[in-house]
């Protein structure tokens, strides 16, 4: 009986794991190999550089750029639609039929493509007949209109609020879904003993949407580390490289200069960084259920 | 002392209606600063839309942020003729779907093997089939451009079909094996005593009752493989076998496509996920809230 079942097992795991196997984890072994390597994309050979990669990347200014770019959007992320996303789901949970309507046009921009969103939101930003600055000059700031994309002092932060935009209404449907497991009761009896909403929605609400926020913030980061979609579309990385995260220096060490020895080396690094994520994430969720238990 | 006590009860009852009177009042300012909330938010979506409907001529007075003056269809019509949309949107249909059913199907595979037939080791591999969830693609870009560049796959849909299929195995076996633990073994076992195989238990009795959590992920990973973006620049250079969205960001390279014509190829690549999202929206917002409640 054990035995036949695991020859089922063994027999029903074999296709997914080979797959994931061959998609998944041999390349990011393989990319550790490459890193040690100088291999240009397309030629048959390569050698061996040993630690090169690495040592380049110690004095590269691009590297160092893409690093404090990358920085920069894992913050955002942390910070942003995670206060925008809580603040939706507070003003929307339980608010009568009308809310629910809301809640669907709020997170409508979930479902859009990075393209797409990238490529409203170039219009937002152009220099011309942009949104922003018809707006200012509207309202008389003529001297505050620029080139939201093409400045490498706003580019990146231009690139970062439409991700925001659409980042926003995924921390909101996960926020609502964890209000809904907050105990009516709970709150209610925080109002009945004197606290005001505020008061309640700090000490007593916030309190247990500690996993919904777990969930939020480590999707955001995630995201962040990945994004490259939307920067390709509205920037490039340019100008100047000045919107350069790390997803983006990989693809353009790789797929425009042809170093993908070089570029192996930068994906390493944004695995590194992942991992400390994964880590940092598990550990709270370990936490949670400690807390819980 | 009747009368003492309706007045108390008087008193109390204008109480509760002020009490009303204000909650509503709040309820009504609550609603006007999120509609103008909302307004603002959806403000690049309605541009899109209204743009795609403009003439070209209007654009090219006004700009793109106008109220149009009169509607019509000729941007959508260049957008297939000129933009040659309508490939584009069955390359992406041709990857979207073979990718979104096999990852679903190894995902019932492991899912089931890993939530019912449990072995030594099964725990440490649900792990590892899972971590793939948190990578960033770029990481592991490179070798397999190598690799399907090396099998003569460079340039067509397959990359992608097979590249998306293998990304999706974490999704779909979190998903599933959660659900699959929820069955009761008896269930199972029943079937076994009756005759039945494992092949018959789980085509026959399991997957039936996995179909909302199938819905789920059908919803997800559509949703994820048509909008993505990275992998068909990656692995392919030709017109024929672009996608939608690679046709879109492509478009903006070209200075001589007017903005109505990006307008509507954006709206067009958009109509299956916005399909889902209004018809299915229930399974896709339950797979995107997934872990978030506790228990």
């Amino acid at each position: 009986m054990t035995r036949s079942r695991h020859i089922w097992a063994f027999l029903f795991l074999l296709l997914p794991v080979t797959f994931y196997l061959v998609v998944v984890i041999y390349p990011l072994f393989s990319s550790f190999y490459f890193s040690f390597t100088d291999w240009n994309g397309f030629s048959q050979d390569y050698s061996f550089v040993g630690l090169d990669n690495y040592k380049k990347m110690q004095t590269d200014r691009l590297f160092r750029n893409a690093i404090e770019n990358t920085v920069i959007w894992t913050v955002a992320a942390i910070v942003l639609p995670t206060a925008g996303g809580l603040v939706l789901a507070l003003a929307l949970h339980e608010r009568g039929i009308l809310s629910r309507l809301f809640k669907s046009l709020f997170y409508l921009p979930i479902c859009l493509s990075l393209v797409v969103v990238g490529q409203v939101w170039i219009w937002i930003y152009q220099p011309d007949f942009g949104l922003i600055n018809v707006v200012l000059r509207g309202v008389g700031l003529d001297n505050w209109t620029r080139a939201w994309l093409a400045k490498p002092d706003t580019a990146l932060q231009a690139v970062i609020a439409a991700w925001t935009w659409q980042q926003t209404g995924l921390a909101m449907v996960i926020f609502l879904a964890g209000l809904t497991a907050v105990p009516r009761e709970l709150t209610e009896a925080s109002q009945i003993d004197g606290a005001n909403y505020w008061q309640s929605v700090r000490h007593v609400i916030v309190p247990l949407l500690r996993p919904a926020s777990i969930v939020v913030i480590a999707l955001a980061v995630i995201n962040s580390l990945k994004s490259f979609d939307i920067l390709y579309m509205m920037t490039r990385g340019g100008p100047f490289h000045s919107s350069d995260n790390l997803a983006m220096m990989v693809y353009n060490e790789s797929f425009q200069k042809y170093r993908m020895g070089y570029g192996s080396t930068v994906a390493v690094v944004l695995f590194m960084i992942t991992l400390v994520v994964i880590t940092i994430y598990f550990r709270q969720q370990r936490g949670l259920e400690q807390l819980y238990d | 002392m009747t009368n003492l006590a309706s007045a108390a009860t008087t008193e109390a009852q204008a109480d509760r209606a002020k009490e009303q009177a204000k909650a509503r009042r709040s309820m009504v300012i609550l609603y006007v600063v999120l509609t103008l909330l909302l307004l603002i938010y959806s403000l690049p979506t309605i541009g899109v839309l209204l743009t795609s409907l403009k003439t070209n001529a209007e654009i090219s007075r006004e700009g793109v942020w106008n109220l149009p003056d009169s509607l019509s269809l000729d941007n959508y019509r260049a957008a297939l003729q000129d933009g040659n949309a309508g490939p584009y949107l069955i390359n992406s249909l041709k990857v979207t779907i073979p990718a979104c059913v096999l990852s679903i199907v190894f995902g019932v595979l492991s899912g089931y093997t890993l939530a019912k037939l449990p072995f030594r080791g099964s725990d440490i591999l649900f792990i590892f089939l899972v971590a793939g969830l948190f990578f960033p693609p770029q990481i592991v870009m490179i070798p397999l451009f190598r690799m399907f560049n090396s099998a003569g796959l460079y340039d067509t849909l397959w990359p992608m079909i097979i590249v998306h299929a293998g990304f999706g195995i974490p999704i779909c076996t979190l998903v599933l094996k959660n659900f699959f633990a929820t069955i009761p073994t008896a269930i199972r076992e029943a079937a076994i005593i009756d005759g039945a195989n494992e092949i018959q238990v789980l085509l026959r009795v399991m997957l039936p009752l996995s179909l909302p959590s199938l819905a789920v992920l059908a919803t997800l990973q559509f949703t994820w493989i048509w909008n993505d973006f990275l992998w068909p620049v990656i692995f392919t250079r030709s017109d024929e076998v672009r996608t939608i969205m690679f046709g879109l960001a492509s478009l903006r390279g070209q200075y001589s496509v007017a903005y109505g014509t990006q307008a509507a190829m954006a709206i067009l690549a958009s109509i299956p996920t916005l399909l889902i999202f209004i018809f299915f929206q229930k399974y896709f917002i339950r797979g995107l809230t997934l872990g978030s409640v506790k228990g």
